[in-house]
């Protein structure tokens, strides 16, 4: 729907060699991404430190996938939400939407591009303005980019909406306090969904919900994904619901991607000391299955993001951290099969090589 | 498992009275916890499991809320009978409790070592340098580096999962034979998570405490339980061992929600099965019916007029349904994947 904005085309782009890094596929490319807070001490608001929430942060995301980014609280994943759809303004590094450079691309323009890009938030209930029928909220976003200008079409537009996410329209004129979580939730999905966008942000949004609602969701995300070819960045905590709804997974740990995979490859042959903790963290819902697991339990909790250890950012709590782990930060590698690592271990054992088995 | 009994609750019903309006949060509700054995209690949101714990602890408030009817039974005296002085000796000491937001349980204006100490002094004849004592070597014992120093702390310099620690520290300053923790673990992260579990669990077994953890995360359950109770609309509609409930699932509701979580051991093309439909309404339930016919595949007339009692399936593994027999395909199906 929106025309892709050419940016040879406008005054200041960016000279052209990046184009080899951008591929038809990938609706979305972010390179080396860092997102920087400032820490103010006193009245004249000095500038003592920052907080380094996103550091450094490289992934692409295929048009019509999945890319699931996992991480605790302070890792900065909301935060790289918050970056995609410019709600915050980077400071440095590379988003490309649809081969445009999103740093080039003026407010007002930005505004126009808003309706391809929405979020979807954990709270529900934080999300929709009490004060407005559903009606009004799904219908908000039409109203704001004058998509629609007869109110009866933009009513039976909202209809067929909330039809699909599964609210009965019957309720139209009902206010956000009559619906149970997992209801607000669709209707959430309903107003993303309202401008026909092609790249959504959900973040945590099943978080906040009961077991049974948490799988309907899903279901609803991932059915809705595949009739109008949406493209997901699903942001989560639980790595079971984010691997199961996502094409390919990050890693994330305090600010950078510690390995990113197939959802398959990430529990099959998990690579990063992190990502086997995580995994070994997430209780299996069978007793037998669970119990012969292997248990890694890791020490002390995530450090602070305005002063991430010397070196990689996992050593403080690597069970098999040596000593340049302390003191050099490891690269991403590619071992094959697009399974990337930040690991000196891995990279020592492996060459930089596939590793078989 | 031929421990002696230390809590049993039998038909344990609480009411909370709303203009008027009669809402049964929990509705005859009975079971046993042995020593050092950990009940696990699983439920969605509204279906009294938070409810039930604070009906034992006797901290329903009147008004709204009302202890019907029943017997909690502590080393066979009842709860409910006592006096309220009687009963302060025993909650805090013998019968603990840790909730889920401990930011939000926790006194932000008194040190962390203060409030525990309080609890110690509560009662226990030991004089105010042995409690302080006590408290820093509880805080050890939770797994909290540097005791001495984080003991004259207070709440806000404490991370989640340390402010957790210091809740079980409290909880258990007072050596309880019953540990009841609500949600444990649902305000922390992963990792974090998983070390908080496994210090309850490690401090369950040497101290041979009956632990009973409720909880809506099927993994945690499976992981540590001994005996599970699933909870419906206020009432029990499944109990039996970690592995009755797990693997050979009698009600549908069990059924459904095993299938509901998506297993990281399994791959993605596995699929997620839904249980349609919102939890009940409580204040709507009506009394003769099952509460769960409405989400139900199974539901037919029978369900919707004449309420299923708990009825054994198997030794010590009991279910509520009517139509219990009918799962044996489901059942199939889930236990090939």
């Amino acid at each position: 729907m929106s025309q892709p904005l050419n940016f040879t085309e406008m005054p200041g782009a960016p000279e052209r060699p990046q184009d080899q890094f951008l591929n038809p596929e990938d609706i979305m490319y972010v390179r080396d991404l860092k997102m920087h807070f400032p820490v103010t001490k006193g009245l004249l608001k000095r500038q003592v430190g920052s907080v380094k929430a996103v550091d450094g942060v490289t992934f692409r995301v295929k048009r019509g996938q999945t890319l699931g980014i996992v991480g605790e609280s302070g890792s900065g994943k909301s935060t790289i939400g918050n970056c995609l759809l410019k709600n915050v303004n980077i400071t440095s590094g590379d988003i490309f939407y649809d081969g445009n450079n999103m740093k080039d691309i003026n407010p007002r323009a930005m505004r126009r591009m808003r309706k391809n890009m929405q979020m979807i938030t954990q709270d529900p209930f934080a999300s929709l303005d009490p004060r407005m029928t559903i009606l009004d909220v799904v219908c908000e976003g039409l109203r704001i980019h004058k998509q629609i200008d007869n109110k009866h079409e933009m009513e039976d537009m909202a209809i067929r909406q909330l039809e699909m996410v599964g609210i009965n329209p019957d309720f139209r004129f009902r206010y956000p306090h009559e619906f149970s979580g997992g209801q607000r939730q669709r209707i959430s999905i309903a107003r993303a969904l309202a401008l026909q966008p092609n790249f959504i942000v959900c973040d945590e949004v099943v978080s906040a919900l009961d077991v049974s609602i948490q799988a309907q969701i899903v279901s609803l995300l991932m059915q809705l994904q595949e009739s109008m070819n949406l493209t997901y960045v699903f942001i989560g905590h639980d790595l079971s619901v984010v691997r199961y709804i996502s094409n390919n997974v990050a890693v994330l740990y305090l600010g950078k991607i510690m390995e990113m995979t197939s959802s398959d490859e990430l529990y099959d042959n998990p690579l990063h000391p992190y990502t086997r903790a995580l995994i070994s963290a997430a209780p299996i819902p069978n007793p037998i299955v669970d119990r012969a697991r292997e248990r890694i339990l890791l020490e002390g909790e995530i450090p602070s993001p305005i002063n991430p250890p010397k070196g990689c950012n996992f050593c403080t709590r690597c069970p098999y951290a040596t000593k340049r782990c302390h003191e050099e930060e490891p690269e991403m590698i590619d071992v094959g099969n697009e399974h990337y690592v930040a690991c000196h271990l891995v990279a020592d054992r492996t060459g930089g090589k596939v590793e078989n088995g | 498992m031929e421990q002696e009994v230390v809590l049993e609750v039998q038909n344990l019903k609480t009411y909370f009275y709303n203009n008027g309006r009669e809402l049964r949060a929990v509705d005859d509700l009975s079971y046993k916890v042995h020593k050092g054995e950990c009940v696990a209690i699983i439920g969605e949101s509204g279906s009294g499991k938070t409810v039930s714990a604070l009906s034992i602890l006797r901290l329903i408030s009147y008004p709204p809320g009302l202890v019907m009817g029943g017997k909690i039974l502590f080393e066979g005296k009842d709860l409910l009978e006592m006096e309220d002085s009687e009963y302060r000796q025993i909650r805090g000491s013998d019968i603990s409790m840790i909730f889920q937001e401990p930011s939000a349980a926790l006194n932000p204006v008194d040190t962390i070592g203060n409030q525990i100490v309080e609890n110690i002094l509560l009662h226990t004849d030991m004089t105010k340098e042995q409690a302080r004592a006590r408290a820093i070597e509880l805080l050890a014992e939770v797994g909290i580096p540097n005791a001495e120093e984080r003991v004259k702390q207070y709440p806000f310099e404490f991370s989640g999962g340390m402010q957790q620690r210091a809740m079980i520290a409290m909880a258990m300053s007072c050596n309880p034979k019953v540990l009841i923790a609500d949600e444990p673990t649902t305000a922390l992260d992963v990792t974090v998570q998983a070390q908080v579990l496994e210090q309850l669990n490690k401090l369950r077994q040497d101290h041979n405490m009956a632990l009973i953890i409720i909880t809506h995360n099927l993994g945690v359950v499976a992981r540590y339980a001994d005996s599970v109770k699933i909870m419906y609309g206020g009432k029990i509609v499944e109990a039996g061992t970690v592995e009755d409930v797990f693997l050979r699932p009698a009600h549908p509701y069990t059924l459904g929600l095993i299938r509901a979580v998506p297993r990281l051991d399994l791959p993605r093309s596995h699929g997620l099965y839904t249980i349609e439909g919102e939890p009940p309404d409580m204040s709507k339930i009506a009394p003769n019916c099952c509460a769960f016919h409405t989400r139900c595949k199974y539901a037919d007339e029978k369900c919707r007029t004449c309420r299923p009692q708990l009825e054994a399936v198997g030794e010590g593994h009991l279910c509520a349904c009517w139509h219990k027999d009918m799962l044996e395909e489901e059942r199939k199906e889930v236990l090939s994947e």
